[in-house]
């Protein structure tokens, strides 16, 4: 009996260890590609195509990126900027919403919460969003317009209200308040140290749609000097894009030296390396930090 | 109960009045915008009155009041853009009291944003147009304001200075709505082929159907690595078409398989399912079966030209105008001196070359623009003044730029480091021929635009506003069927060619291409009428 169970476990631990090593070799491929990609020379890539180990060797697209990194420098420090800006702000503004709209003893809590997720429903549109913003608040080329727009998700806002609704028990107010601790106190040092895994969620998503957002500079930066990081990549790509559709029949012409195709790898590789690194490091404290509230609620 | 009942009732009831102050508000703005239109061309009538009184005023316009002029093109901006929007400012407050805020969209979805800076009633004053961003629909909406009075009032020198027939070309029901670009440039395409490995084979230069086969037979026995051909998915059958027929326009094609002949351009036709067509048709199979391309052409996605420029390939049919060849042997020759290239633009069989469209680089004024005419006034400046014209086409002389020989410009740097590459700002619409520097490897391509000259005959096809809405579903529906049946045709891959274009043909028709021909060709003949061809 023991043993045939021990024989079930091994037989399912290796295909379970087979099938997730087939999985993450895919999932690595294209990275590997992006590797030798970058590092082989442009002309070789056009004639012969990708390979897993460079043909001709070269790191011209390297040396294109750091002979002038000021602007993709540049854009590091702006997406850096307006995530960590972003997710600390939009993590307080959040909690704090989420713990007033779950308080019982909060009259009108039923008419905000229709007004929150009324939003989810019926949206505006892209063009009045864009009037709204370019016109009325005047909000184009400046750093807040990065910022302002993420931070208030509903959807953040509902799963933060759920999470302090489950994690800490009523009565916990009740004897909090017995105790002499004001409104704020209550939020500060009993709701947010009780829902720390629902806050670490919530900041991973906030973090994540910072750092991967493009949408807004694109929109509302004209200044080159502000653009994000993953705007930056993307515009350069698109750059390429409209040239080979364009030039032909219209006879445009950029003066802009445009990427070559190992650059473009280069350049991704770049752009995504130390967030491959980073990954690792934050994640454990991610897990530390669900498990240790969990215990604890 | 109760409680629960009355909070219900006040849900609905904020609900309800949520919806009709949406609806309240929409409303409300919609009359604001109308109002401030119609005070808006009241202030221009005001303002035309005062400056016919005052004439000693620069461009007889009022520039009493300080303004900031917002201009938006297209692409990137270069990196030294700040620093020459001072040096324009600098000039611009001293001429005409107004300042210049550049704009760019970069390339990223500049379709959407284009449509949002026109459609929001942002204050724009400048904005480029062509063609390609669809300045005729645009026009017809009614985004742009009409300048045709505007003009010998404001920017007076400008409309002398931009020739008659062009201002007549860019003229969308009788009016005209943006400010052409008067340089002369051909954008037609040509043969790009390797001239050096023809000396070594001693083949034929390829410039007819016969001697391209020649040439390509040549370098397939030759050259077994080589690719012959480089287009890729089909895109050859563009340029057969320039190399053999009269046809009417000069580059890409003219849509659903239609074509007409430059000479009688009310005859119009159907090329699609035609004896010609077979014919090219059974031409492609055989190259195919000769090997001109590799089997998977369909799924090639690298751009023909930088097959070609890498060496896999031996000549490109389709894309290499005047100037991007010239590009091509100004970077060959930096990576492979050994190689020559040779070209043989298709003006040359057909027997007459168009130069581009007036249409086809411009700027308008949006109707959103505060400052209509300091805009027109600014961009008089822009195009007729040669301090503001080179600044922003060649950037700071002696820090961007130097003039070598008295005629050749000269980039300081290389591209890669210059802060203000020739033409940074995508300038295309406000070249004037008067001022204009070449770099010296440039001079080839004038030489080739001089020969074009000796046999231009006006474009007329680009032209065209096509206006699609009364077939679009048809339109998506036959770019299906041309996808599926006829690339595979294009590319050689059907043994049974005859059998293959009637398969062709019976599912375009089925799509509605009877209804698109009849509908195109209806509004082409009108469009004939009015240009009095």
């Amino acid at each position: 009996m023991k043993d045939n169970n021990a024989g079930m476990s091994l037989l399912f631990k290796t295909s379970a260890y087979l099938i997730i090593m087939l999985f993450s070799l895919a999932c690595l491929f294209p990275f590997l590609l992006m590797i030798s990609g970058s590092l082989t020379s442009n002309e070789s890539i056009i004639r012969d195509g990708f390979h897993l180990i460079p043909k001709v060797f070269s790191l011209e697209g390297y040396k294109m990126i750091f002979t002038f990194p000021d602007q993709l420098l540049k854009a590091y420090g702006v997406t850096i900027f307006v995530t960590v800006v972003g997710t600390v702000t939009g993590l307080f503004l959040i909690t704090m919403t989420g713990y007033v709209l779950q308080r019982k003893d909060f009259k009108y809590r039923n008419k905000f919460s229709f007004f929150i997720y009324f939003t989810t429903l019926f949206g505006g549109g892209l063009v009045p969003w864009y009037i709204m913003i370019t016109k009325y608040f005047n909000l184009s080329d400046t750093y807040a317009v990065l910022i302002l727009p993420g931070l208030m998700t509903p959807f953040l806002i509902i799963l933060m209200k759920n999470f302090i609704k489950s994690a800490v028990p009523e009565e916990l107010f009740e004897s909090a308040k017995i105790d002499g601790a004001g409104d704020f106190k209550i939020y500060y040092s009993i709701v947010l140290k009780l829902s720390m895994p629902g806050v670490a969620t919530v900041g991973l998503f906030l973090a994540l749609t910072y750092w991967n957002d493009w949408f807004l500079s694109s929109l509302f930066i004209n200044d080159t000097s502000m653009y994000q990081l993953q705007y930056y990549l993307y515009n350069t790509v698109n750059t390429m894009l409209f040239l080979s559709q364009m030039a032909t029949g219209t006879g445009v012409t950029l003066a802009k030296e445009i990427p070559t195709e190992s650059t473009k790898m280069a350049m991704a590789l770049v752009v995504t390396g130390p967030i491959v690194f980073l990954y690792p490091f934050v994640q454990r404290y991610f897990v530390k930090g669900l498990t240790i509230g969990a215990v604890k609620g | 109960m109760v409680k629960r009942r009355i909070i219900s009732v006040c849900m609905i009831m904020t609900l309800a009045a949520s919806m009709l102050a949406g609806c309240g508000g929409s409303k409300e703005k919609d009359a604001g915008n109308t109002t401030t239109d119609s005070t808006q061309t009241k202030d221009n009538g005001t303002a035309a009155n005062t400056s016919d009184s005052k004439d000693n005023k620069p461009g007889g316009i009022d520039t009493s009041e300080k303004v900031e002029l917002q201009f938006y093109m297209l692409g990137d901006a270069p990196k030294d853009l700040p620093i020459i929007q001072e040096e324009i400012n600098k000039l611009a407050t001293a001429d005409l009291n107004a300042t210049v805020k550049f704009n760019f969209t970069t390339w990223t979805d500049w379709e959407q944003k284009y449509k949002l800076l026109l459609s929001s009633g942002q204050p724009i004053d400048l904005i480029f147009t062509a063609d390609w961003t669809q300045y005729q629909s645009y026009a017809k909406k009614g985004a742009f304001l009409p300048l045709d009075d505007l003009l010998p009032k404001a920017a007076p020198k400008l409309n002398e200075f931009v020739p008659k027939d062009m201002w007549e070309g860019v003229k969308v029901d009788k009016k005209i709505y943006t400010v052409p670009a008067t340089w002369k440039e051909y954008v037609n395409e040509g043969i790009a082929y390797r001239e050096d490995l023809r000396k070594k084979y001693n083949l034929p230069k390829p410039e007819s159907i016969e001697t391209l086969e020649q040439y390509l037979d040549g370098i397939r026995k030759n050259e077994p690595n080589m690719l012959p051909l480089a287009d890729n998915q089909g895109y050859q059958t563009d340029a057969i078409l320039q190399l053999t027929t009269k046809i009417i326009n000069s580059s890409g094609n003219i849509p659903y398989g239609q074509i007409m002949m430059y000479d009688t351009p009310r005859d119009i036709t159907s090329y699609w399912g035609s004896p010609k067509h077979l014919e090219d048709l059974k031409m492609y199979k055989r190259w195919a079966d000769k090997g001109y391309w590799p089997k998977n052409v369909l799924n090639v996605k690298d751009s023909a030209h930088d097959v070609f420029a890498s060496g896999k390939a031996a000549a490109v049919l389709g894309g290499e105008n005047p100037n991007r060849f010239n590009d091509s042997v100004i970077k060959i020759k930096s990576t492979h001196p050994d190689w020559e290239l040779g070209y043989f633009p298709y003006p040359n069989a057909k027997g007459f070359a168009s130069p581009v469209h007036p249409i086809h680089n411009g700027f308008a004024i949006p109707r959103s623009s505060k400052h209509p005419e300091r805009a027109l006034a600014f961009y008089e400046k822009l195009v007729t003044d040669k301090k503001y014209n080179w600044l922003t086409q060649y950037g700071i002389e002696g820090k961007n730029f130097e003039v070598e020989d008295g005629k050749y410009y000269k980039m300081i740097g290389d591209s890669q480091s210059s802060g203000f590459p020739r033409e940074g700002m995508q300038s295309w619409a406000w070249r004037n021929p008067e001022f204009m520097l070449f770099d010296k490897s440039f001079d080839s391509v004038l030489a080739m635009f001089k020969e074009f000259d000796k046999v231009a005959r006006p474009e007329i096809f680009q032209g065209f506003p096509e206006d699609w809405t009364p077939y679009q579903a048809e339109k998506a529906a036959v770019l299906q069927v041309e996808k599926q049946y006829l690339y595979p045709l294009n590319v050689g891959l059907v043994s049974d060619v005859e059998g293959g274009l009637k398969l062709f043909m019976e599912k375009a028709k089925q799509a509605g291409l009877d209804k698109i021909q009849a509908e195109y060709k209806k509004q082409w003949l009108k469009y004939m009428d009015d240009i009095g061809k």
